[in-house]
């Protein structure tokens, strides 16, 4: 190595220096640790609220994103049928509901359907249940069958995952119903459905009971032909607000979504951009709550800083007499800086990576998210931020030691 | 003809700007030392002798003039010059010892040589310089706060050899310490001269200054006997 190469390195980086500034962090033990406190506080909010809120958005997500891509919708508007007043989608209301849905997108499916709710008797066990009557073929569209076969003639049904679980329910288990006269209706499992999740937005099968149309209008009649609900799924998720414009249009006859006088739609795109744009914006939120205790650190650890310049004037002026150079006095008092930075944000990531998952369990129930890149990126980040804040604080305190004369610091005491 | 001074004082004027008027603290000094020269600078307190110190010990620059240390001129340096030439040149001898009161007796005198060569000293060096300056080994691993005074004076004689400087500037070399430490320490000193090091020594002490073989005495800022 030259001379003038050993220099320019000497000046990047010498392990003298960085004794110098270890031992006077040693030397003064108490005011370290106080100063490191505030660091370690900073960067575990910032780095402990990043991880429980990435967690969270990523579990929601799991959660809901399946049932991100449907519209419900279902009938306000009364109607008078043989003289009884009664809600539902007349076969028209289809065909128009439909045909907005066609002026938006071809790539779409339309479900209509039945649903209500029932009590279920299995064995001596009641339970309360979501029927739905439908097409066989569009059940297959909103759900998945994990476990026999669609439901099909006018005593089969599937149910839900979770509900079969819940009632000991397997394929051939019997279930009885009660029809609109009162009278036992026997229906037999033949299928089980995924489970949705807890958070669904469209078509959930946590505590469903579905039959064919013939089965459902045998247990709980026709209504006089009226369906319940629709649901219109769409291939592409961001074609579902203008569906949902032009059905809003079209069924309740002017643009202004807040009266819905023939129909309400459920839009689970726009709920999802909602619930998107909350947790953005309580992420936003924690930012600046964990920003502002990292700026109380960052005060601190200037003040520290000052206040060590101020004890190792006479210190710097001798070193500087004896052929330190200006750079590195700098670097001794970044090295301090840096040196609290980085074990500070080291254990306040340490406790960060032992809060989150604590939160996460209690919040979600699962630690799984934990372990997502969304969620661990904030060990670096948190890690980084620490040592840079504190760089950045050391930096005013270590150029004024570095510019103190030497003459003059040397002659205080 | 003479050799290359190894101090050279060309006309040197330093002046402080105050707010009351400025503040002429060297004028027109002209005057060198040789090689080999163990020269006392006396004068009474204010006389201008420790401004005369740090110019020649490269903490500070004339307002005008020119100071020649080791043949090279101070005026134009830069600050990281100025570091260096002090490194590399002068053996600094302070009245409170200054030493670094975070490192060992042993580690303040590899310190400049860790400064000059960017690693440990692996050579025995800076045992052999704490030996030279009666040292013991027990005691070469203790702070400064655990020497008395003449131990950290000898401490700080076995720094300013470390990197084998061109002179020795000494300022109050024996001002914080008993008469029989005083002697000990000038005995030192004298050793060196007698070794060939240049010795510049500052003191307001007669009797230190008379183991100096040439007495420079300054008063009001210029040099009134030599």
């Amino acid at each position: 190595m030259s001379e003038e190469n050993k220099s320019i390195w000497q000046k990047i980086y010498s392990p003298m220096i960085l004794s110098l500034a270890v031992r006077n962090l040693k030397l003064n033990k108490f005011r370290t640790i106080l100063s490191m406190i505030g660091i370690v506080i900073g960067v575990f909010a910032i780095c402990g609220m990043g991880m429980i809120s990435a967690g969270f958005t990523e579990e929601m997500n799991s959660m809901i994103s399946d049932t991100a891509d449907t519209l419900t919708i279902s009938p306000v508007g009364e109607k008078v049928i043989d003289g009884t007043t009664t809600t539902g989608f007349s076969a028209k209301d289809l065909r128009d509901i439909e045909s907005a849905v066609k002026s938006v997108t071809k790539e779409y499916e339309f479900i209509p359907m039945y649903s209500s709710t029932k009590y279920v008797y299995i064995g001596k066990e009641t339970a309360m249940a979501s029927v739905s009557g439908m097409d066989a073929n569009d059940l297959e569209k909103i759900a998945t069958l994990i476990q026999g076969t669609l439901p099909r003639g006018s005593t089969n049904v599937v149910v839900g995952e979770t509900f079969a679980e819940d009632n000991d329910l397997r394929i051939g288990s019997r279930m009885i119903m009660l029809n609109s006269g009162g009278q036992e209706v026997t229906s037999r499992v033949v299928g089980i459905l995924e489970d949705t999740g807890m958070m669904t937005l469209g078509f959930s099968t946590s505590s469903a009971v579905v039959g064919s149309i013939e089965w459902y209008t045998g247990l709980v009649g026709d209504n006089h032909g009226l369906y319940d609900k629709v649901i219109v799924k769409a291939y592409d998720p961001t074609e579902l607000t203008p569906i949902d414009d032009a059905i809003e249009k079209k069924m309740n006859g002017k643009e202004d979504k807040d009266s819905d006088d023939t129909v309400y739609i459920l839009n689970s795109y726009e709920i999802m951009e909602v619930f998107d744009e909350i947790m953005s914006m309580s992420s936003i939120f924690t930012t600046i709550i964990s920003g502002i205790s990292l700026l109380v650190a960052a005060v601190a650890i200037t003040n520290v800083m000052l206040m060590s310049v101020k004890e190792r004037t006479r210190e710097v002026g001798i070193l500087r007499s004896i052929g330190t150079y200006r750079s590195q006095i700098l670097q001794m008092f970044l090295y301090e800086a840096g040196l609290i930075g980085l074990i500070g944000a080291v254990a306040g990531t340490l406790l960060a990576l032992i809060a989150a998952p604590v939160m996460l369990l209690g919040m979600i129930g699962s630690v799984e998210a934990m372990l997502s890149p969304a969620v661990l990126v904030y060990v670096p980040i948190g890690i980084l931020i620490g040592l840079i804040v504190c760089l950045i604080s050391g930096l005013y305190p270590a150029w004024k030691a570095a510019n103190l004369n030497p003459v003059e610091a040397m002659s205080t005491d | 003809m003479n050799p290359i001074p190894v101090v050279e004082l060309h006309d040197v004027s330093k002046i402080y700007p105050m707010p009351a008027g400025d503040v002429h603290a060297l004028n027109h000094v002209d005057f060198s030392i040789q090689k080999g020269e163990f020269v006392a600078i006396m004068g009474p307190s204010g006389s201008g002798k420790s401004t005369l110190m740090n110019m020649i010990g490269c903490l500070d620059v004339p307002t005008s003039g020119e100071i020649k240390i080791n043949g090279k001129s101070t005026s134009e340096m830069t600050d990281d010059e100025l570091t260096l030439h002090r490194r590399e040149t002068i053996g600094f001898i302070f009245q409170k010892f200054n030493l670094i009161s975070l490192l060992t007796a042993y580690e303040n005198v590899e310190y400049p040589l860790i400064l000059k060569y960017g690693h440990k000293d692996t050579t025995t060096r800076t045992r052999d310089l704490l030996t030279m300056v009666g040292l013991t080994e027990g005691q070469m691993q203790h702070t400064p706060y655990e020497l008395s005074g003449g131990q950290q004076q000898r401490v700080s004689i076995a720094r300013a050899l470390a990197n084998d400087p061109t002179f020795l500037l000494c300022d109050e070399p024996t001002g914080n310490l008993d008469s029989k430490m005083s002697t000990q320490i000038m005995e030192i000193l004298t050793d060196l001269h007698a070794q060939g090091r240049t010795v510049v020594m500052v003191t307001h002490d007669p009797k230190t200054a008379e183991y100096a073989e040439r007495i420079v005495i300054i008063k009001d800022g210029e040099i009134v006997n030599e």
